[in-house]
């Protein structure tokens, strides 16, 4: 509705003006389609105002470097939702990266640990993809499933062992700095940043809304509709290996069971925050990051305010479902 | 056969009384005003149509009538009541009964089930099986029908799934039934059943309102017709008073395109001639069988041609246009395209490979990807032409799109609105674009003028043809039979999966009348 609201007025009005030109781009800043943004600025605004340290570098390094890693596999998260999927597994393999990258600490050099722990990842996420677009099972049952999976196998090679580090050198992308600038949120804005472009720009990224937005449609058209859905399991699963490399980097040791099952779940949270569709099709990277500040900024007060971890849930809770039913109430009115 | 149910408040004859008034019943959808001042009165015991074009606002109104739809501003009165907004249920007491071209049918439910869904009958919270088994034959019987009581709904025909749908609005003691579309999808012996039941339930006092794009069905069986253009109400008048070609001309408000549009709607020899100096086969097809609709069906389409697949809905036309397309892996037969002989396609990308692309039927389900924007669903055939480097380019998408979508006839600066915004007949002309895009050699289309206006449907036919003309081999199946001989050169007609004949198109009413003669066998021929 807003798009064709534009449409009219460049016409109606031709622009003698550029002001006149930017004002119904500057109208559209206010109507729901942005109101995540809205939050976003209001929750930064009431915390600068309550916490005097919000906005001093080491508090915003603070809280980019905690939230790297989920942050990250959000960026995959919303390739697979996009695409119409939904995938429950990622923290298996997070966990499973996390303790492979530490397992080859000392064994192998450090570019190689990462390639192939990312490629584990590749591997694990091609399952799901595998299982999802051949064996046509539901993608919610699917990574159900290949979770309990990917983490047993996980226990087992690790034999109940944990891993910490022997060799120095794999901790640089977890601790070390670059400019002040953690490297594991020069990863993150990375992830952002190239996510953003693939998805808002190439071919690969159209096609994704295509079929996550009709299925039988895109195939119609002559779209791989299996090969490009089960892709973004695979990138789903390399973004989980990758944050589960930065973790173990940062905490200096890997164990399978290092999210406790909540980072699936805290990643979904993040991209249905931002205002991506649930039913595929719809939603972008940048909603993503507008969702991932959400609940990072949010946690920072918390945290320095000593809420209770019990509080906190409820909270975020309130905000998914609120967030969600917003999105409900926009796509209602259209 | 009335008095076969006893209906409360259905008993004495309403005529003369006034069922419905609205007063400056108003809409708008965002910026957009979809009904505009509405002022309607509609006596009880009549049928009153409502007709226009796409997007002219009749469905909307029907949609308000039913509850569904909350006017912005503007009143409407039922039966002497207000009518309250957003409570279904009470809209339903008040009598009001809405079947919808997409049909409220629980599939996996019995019959019966459906019949009794929302009320069924029940002493204590314990279903009383036998009494609406009871209730069930009865209106069965009423209206001649014999449906299983039992049978998953979902295996009933779409005539006969309709009608339990009308039945259960009786069941709940409608004294107003609301049809957007109903013969859309019905073929044309069970339109006449429909009109039969809505003839019958008039004579009961039932007034009925209905949305129809078919102007002959609107003359026979409406007492009152009022037609709508931009949201406004045109004229309404009693049928009697109308024609066809009067009624076109209201609609669009331009007297030219009704000639146009009585022209190709009204079965007439179409002036189009394919060039004939290149009549090469370009696809042919032998023994093609996809086990249980279709079986044995051959035949072949040249360069510039375009072929009809005639018959009845259930009779295997669509199957044989998805066989082609590559959606049936259970397809067998021998596939020619251009001479050379090729594996049966079994995926739609193979078919693809070979040329053959398909519009198809279901338009929202499988053709358009709503949430994206117009011009983006017409590149999508083929995205890397807008691309470099794998990145798309904006300017280009949406001078491809513009560039393919000039022919059909849709506003360049409409292209960047989301496809769902769009008109049915503008979304199908969205589809064409995007094989104009990505030409195939072969199109298949598979009722491309379904539930689109007057105006829109003329353009379709006259794009199918230029397509043709441009050296494409085209299947074509319609419900429409007169469309079908207006612009087909010859119609392969098929009856229950089998090809039972192939006569010559373009002659008119002579064409339906052999295409029906085939259909119905020997049955139809004697009378």
């Amino acid at each position: 509705m807003t798009e064709r609201h534009l449409a009219k007025d460049a016409t109606a009005e031709v622009a003698h003006n550029p002001l006149m030109k930017l004002l119904p781009h500057l109208r559209a800043l206010f109507t729901i389609r942005y109101g995540m943004v809205w939050v976003l600025i209001a929750l930064v605004v009431t915390a600068s105002i309550i916490q005097d340290s919000f906005l001093e570098w080491g508090n915003i390094r603070n809280i980019l470097q905690q939230n790297a890693p989920v942050g990250i596999v959000a960026v995959g998260m919303t390739y697979v939702m996009i695409g119409g999927g939904f995938d429950l597994s990622v923290g298996s393999i997070y966990g499973g990266a996390a303790m492979f990258y530490a397992s080859q600490a000392g064994d192998l050099p450090v570019a190689v640990a990462i390639l192939a722990t990312v490629l584990l990842g590749c591997t694990a996420g091609g399952i799901n993809g595998v299982v999802v677009t051949r064996l046509k099972v539901n993608p919610f049952i699917a990574t159900f499933g290949t979770s309990s999976i990917f983490m047993g196998a996980a226990f087992l090679y690790a034999n109940s062992k944990t891993f910490p580090f022997r060799e120095e050198s794999f901790r640089t992308l977890g601790s070390d700095r670059i400019f002040d600038v953690p490297w594991s949120v020069v990863v993150l804005i990375a992830v952002f940043a190239i996510g953003a472009i693939i998805l808002g720009k190439t071919v690969y990224g159209r096609s994704l809304y295509a079929i996550g937005g009709n299925n039988e449609a895109a195939r119609l058209s002559g779209l791989r509709v299996d090969v490009l859905r089960a892709s973004t399991f695979v990138l789903v699963g390399a973004c989980a290996a990758l944050a589960g490399i930065l973790i173990a980097s940062r905490i200096g040791v890997g164990q399978p069971d290092m999210t406790r099952g909540t980072l699936a779940l805290d990643a979904i949270a993040i991209v249905v925050i931002g205002g991506t569709s649930l039913f595929g099709g719809e939603g972008s990277v940048w909603r993503t990051a507008v969702g991932l500040l959400i609940l990072a900024v949010l946690s920072n007060l918390f945290d320095s305010y000593a809420v209770q971890a019990s509080t906190q849930q409820i909270i975020k809770g309130a905000i998914v479902v609120g967030a969600v039913s917003l999105d409900s109430f926009a796509r209602s009115r259209r | 056969m009335p008095d076969a149910v006893e209906i409360p408040g259905r008993v004495s004859p309403e005529s003369g009384r006034t069922a419905i008034i609205c007063h400056n019943v108003t809409k708008d959808f965002g910026s957009v005003r979809a009904l505009d001042g509405i002022n309607l009165e509609v006596r009880a015991g009549t049928v009153h149509a409502l007709v226009g074009e796409n997007g002219a606002g009749k469905s909307t109104l029907l949609g308000v009538l039913a509850g569904r739809i909350s006017p912005t501003s503007g009143t409407v009165h039922l039966f002497g009541l207000e009518l309250p907004y957003g409570v279904p249920r009470v809209i339903r007491s008040m009598g009001v009964a809405a079947i919808y071209q997409e049909l409220m049918i629980a599939p996996t439910l019995s019959a019966q089930s459906n019949v009794y869904l929302g009320q069924p009958i029940a002493k204590r919270g314990v279903l009383m099986e036998k009494a609406m088994r009871h209730g069930f034959d009865r209106l069965c019987a009423r209206f001649g029908e014999q449906i299983p009581a039992d049978v998953p709904a979902g295996t009933l025909s779409v005539a006969q799934q309709q009608l339990l749908e009308i039945m259960r609005g009786l069941v709940a003691s409608a004294r107003l039934i609301l049809f957007d579309e109903p013969t859309a999808s019905l073929p044309p012996r069970d339109r006449e059943a429909l009109f039969r039941v809505m003839a019958d339930l008039r004579a009961d006092g039932v007034t009925i309102m209905f949305v129809s794009h078919n102007l002959d069905e609107v003359l026979g069986i409406a007492d009152v017709v009022t037609v709508f253009r931009d949201g406004r109400l045109a004229a309404t008048a009693p049928a009697k008073e109308w024609t066809k070609s009067s009624l076109v001309a209201k609609m669009l408000g331009r007297e030219l395109a009704a000639k146009e549009s009585a022209e190709a709607t009204g079965g007439q020899e179409a002036q189009y001639e394919p060039s004939r100096n290149e009549s090469r086969v370009l696809v042919r097809v032998e023994g093609l069988t996809v086990l249980p609709a279709i079986q044995d069906i051959n035949f072949e389409i040249r360069r510039g041609e375009i072929v009809g697949l005639g018959g009845l809905v259930g009779s295997g036309r669509t199957t044989v246009l998805r066989a082609l397309a590559g959606l049936q892996p259970n397809a067998k037969g021998r596939l020619w395209i251009e001479g050379k002989e090729v594996p049966w396609p079994h995926t739609v990308r193979q078919a693809r490979g070979f040329g053959i692309a398909l519009l198809p039927e279901d338009r929202k389900g499988e053709g358009l990807v709503l949430t994206m924007c117009g011009a983006d669903n017409v590149v999508m055939s083929d995205f890397r032409t807008v691309a470099r480097a794998g990145f798309i380019s904006h300017a280009r998408t949406m001078a491809r799109a513009s560039a393919a979508s000039a022919d059909f006839g849709i506003a360049a600066n409409r292209l960047s609105e989301m496809s769902a915004n769009l008109s049915g007949g503008n979304q199908q002309k969205l589809l064409f674009a995007r094989w104009k895009h990505c030409p195939p050699k072969v199109l298949l289309a598979d009722e491309p003028t379904r539930g689109i206006d007057v105006g829109a449907k003329v353009e379709i036919l006259e794009s199918l043809q230029r397509l043709a003309a441009e050296g494409k081999a085209i299947a074509f199946v319609s419900s429409e039979l007169e469309e079908v001989a207006a612009i087909c050169d010859r119609v392969i007609v098929l009856a229950e999966g089998r090809q039972v004949g192939e006569i010559l198109g373009k002659r008119g009413e002579t064409t339906v009348q052999d295409i029906l003669r085939g259909a119905f066998g020997v049955e139809a021929a004697v009378d």
